[in-house]
């Protein structure tokens, strides 16, 4: 079999060409990397995480001004390993939420805000050496919410609803200190292509409820939806519990329809781990009926 | 190996590369707070070009204007003088500036003209055993012509209140519905009522909206029609009664039911408002309302500046010294007919 050679050709989205050649060749089995073998135990680990932190809130569609304040958060992580790839694709599922009162520069205005997001990914798995597992591949994320702003008239809210396919990548590294076993893990996401909902420039909620449409949902990409997300986690057994410590900082970003959007979330998060296997059986077990 | 490396040194590349969307937040002095302003009418304000055609000075040559006023000494009284002043040149009902300690405002729609209403008129014809349906008063005048005062479209109306109204008034000969004063509040209630009055679904008119900060840049108007209400409607005659202070929702409203075949409006021209009004704010946390998306009447024409009666009525001082309101007696009379 031959393999035919792929031709690049100048273009001025290098980059984000890059980035997809990234994904998929990251989603590749290494050739210089044997598979392990193939475990009969599905590892599964479930993570749930609490968090404080501040967010950043921009919507030109409410105000010209950047409102800060506190948020809480909650993230729920499921990470599976696979049969596919003999192994060495993972799984990763991940829920969060987080509400936020933010107040302007003045201090006499308030904006809540709360997102629920979604994002399930695929992961190429390898060792590096000295234990440190890098992770690659693409997830697959959605997001819904609002910012509502309270003295605005008839454009007090945003409302938040999107759809997007990224290139993630994660570094997992465990280590010993003191015969205590910790593990750091740091994984960041970057989404590529997706589309989003969004009035126009000056449209108002009451026109979209007589059914006027104008370009409400947005096709987005880094360019104009710059958007990321970083994962920064530490665990550490206490008391033979597994716990986690971490830093999230999540960058949602948009300028779509003559809007500029953002929120930026910075949380510090804790909670614990849970660590599961489902055995396989070999063959079927018979139990004595008891009469 | 490498090959991977590379495509994550590549994506940490263009994660540190990812660009942010923000604006900083300028610093809380007279310049920035009238420049902000000016910069949020300009770009965002529905109405330049049709104010300009009625005589409205130019949003440039109004930045001109008032912008030698404004330095860095000044009091918040004086920039909110300034500012306002500024505003009025708009000549709109819509546009307010809020501080801690007054409202910026152009009332002109109706304080320069006769108010054409009396309170103690109003109390007179409503008597004492007038019915109450949320924001609705209503009557049986001694004439069997039914009596309907709105005051608000602030106060919420359901179609469980419309239905009950209807039904009490369904006897009547006529209806007066008196939405004088009435200076707006939710649309979806005015469209409520309104909706009582048409068997059939009409065109009453247009709304657009903004699509960039060009002074014409917009939207392609989308028609509105106006659906008969699934519950008790209006088949009589009837007699919208309008003044000066109409504005906004209530505008909105008279335009709605001059579509309606069996309604007369009747009274003053209304005070218009036909902009749906946005909200923004300055660096120092005043609050600012202005037009952004501009609403037309059937024929695409601007109600900007209010809808003229079908029949012109104003109060006199004669009708008023017998204790007479001039525009419910004239209607009174019109639905007799």
């Amino acid at each position: 079999m031959t393999r035919t050679p792929l031709h690049a050709s100048p273009c001025r989205f290098t980059c984000l060409r890059t980035l997809l050649a990234a994904c998929l060749a990251a989603s590749l089995p290494g050739r210089a990397q044997q598979a392990a073998p193939l475990p009969d135990n599905r590892h599964t680990t479930h993570a749930t995480l609490f968090g404080a932190g501040r967010s950043s809130l921009y919507e030109t569609y409410l105000s010209p001004l950047t409102y800060t304040g506190p948020h809480l958060s909650v993230l729920h992580e499921t990470l599976r390993k696979t049969h596919w790839l003999d192994g060495r694709i993972t799984t990763q599922g991940v829920f969060d939420g987080f509400f936020c009162l933010a107040s302007n520069p003045a201090g006499n205005a308030d904006e809540m805000g709360g997102k629920l997001n979604y994002a399930h990914g695929w992961h190429y798995n390898w060792t590096v050496g000295h234990g440190l597992r890098l992770m690659a591949g693409a997830e697959i994320h959605t997001g819904i919410g609002a910012i509502y702003n309270n003295r605005n008239s008839n454009n007090p809210v945003q409302a938040k609803a999107e759809l997007d396919l990224g290139a993630t990548v994660m570094a997992i590294y465990p280590f010993r200190i003191r015969k205590t076993p910790f593990t750091a893990r740091y994984q960041a996401s970057l989404p590529l292509l997706g589309a989003m909902f969004s009035p126009r420039y000056g449209q108002s909620y009451y026109e979209m409820s007589l059914g006027n449409y104008d370009r409400n949902v947005c096709f987005t990409h880094p360019g104009n939806a710059p958007s990321m997300r970083h994962f920064l986690t530490l665990d550490f057994p206490i008391a033979g519990f597994t716990f986690r410590a971490g830093y999230l900082c999540d960058i949602r970003q948009s300028r779509v329809n003559g809007l500029r959007s953002h929120i930026w979330n910075h949380s510090f998060m804790i909670g614990y781990v849970k660590h599961f296997s489902f055995v396989k059986r070999k063959e079927p077990q018979h139990f004595p009926f008891i009469l | 190996m490498k090959s991977h490396l590379l495509c994550l040194y590549a994506f940490l590349l263009a994660l540190a590369c990812t660009s942010c969307i923000r604006e900083e937040n300028p610093d809380d002095t007279p310049a920035n707070n009238f420049e902000t302003l000016w910069r949020i009418i300009d770009t965002q304000y529905c109405f330049h070009d049709y104010k300009e055609q009625e005589g409205c000075l130019p949003w440039d040559e109004v930045y001109a204007k008032y912008r030698p006023r404004v330095h860095d000494g000044m009091t918040d009284a004086q920039l909110f003088e300034v500012l306002c002043d500024m505003l009025s040149e708009l000549r709109d009902g819509h546009v307010n500036l809020y501080s801690a300690a007054d409202v910026g405002r152009y009332w002109s729609w109706h304080e320069d003209y006769p108010a054409n209403f009396s309170d103690s008129l109003h109390r007179a014809y409503l008597g004492t055993n007038y019915r109450i349906a949320s924001g609705i008063y209503y009557k049986i005048l001694d004439d069997n012509i039914g009596y309907i005062y709105y005051g608000s479209f602030s106060s919420a109306i359901g179609d469980g209140n419309l239905d009950e109204v209807m039904h009490y008034l369904r006897l009547c000969n006529g209806l007066i519905v008196d939405v004088r004063n009435n200076s707006g509040g939710t649309l979806t209630y005015a469209e409520r009522l309104a909706a009582r009055f048409t068997n059939e679904k009409r065109l009453v008119g247009y709304i657009a909206h903004k699509t960039g900060t060009g002074h014409n840049d917009f939207s392609t108007p989308e028609a509105e029609y106006l659906e008969p209400s699934d519950g008790v409607r209006w088949q009589k005659r009837a007699v919208v009664l309008t003044n000066r202070s109409c504005y906004s929702a209530t505008n909105t409203f008279v335009r709605d039911m001059r579509e309606c075949p069996l309604v007369t409006i009747m009274g003053d021209r209304t005070g218009g408002g036909s902009g749906l009004p946005f909200s923004s704010e300055l660096p120092n946390g005043w609050s600012v309302r202005f037009s952004a998306c501009p609403m037309y009447d059937a024929d695409m024409q601007q109600i900007e500046f209010g809808i003229e009666p079908d029949i012109s009525v104003s109060l006199t001082q004669e009708d008023m010294a017998r204790n007479k309101d001039t525009m419910i007696e004239t209607a009174r009379d019109f639905l007799k007919q």
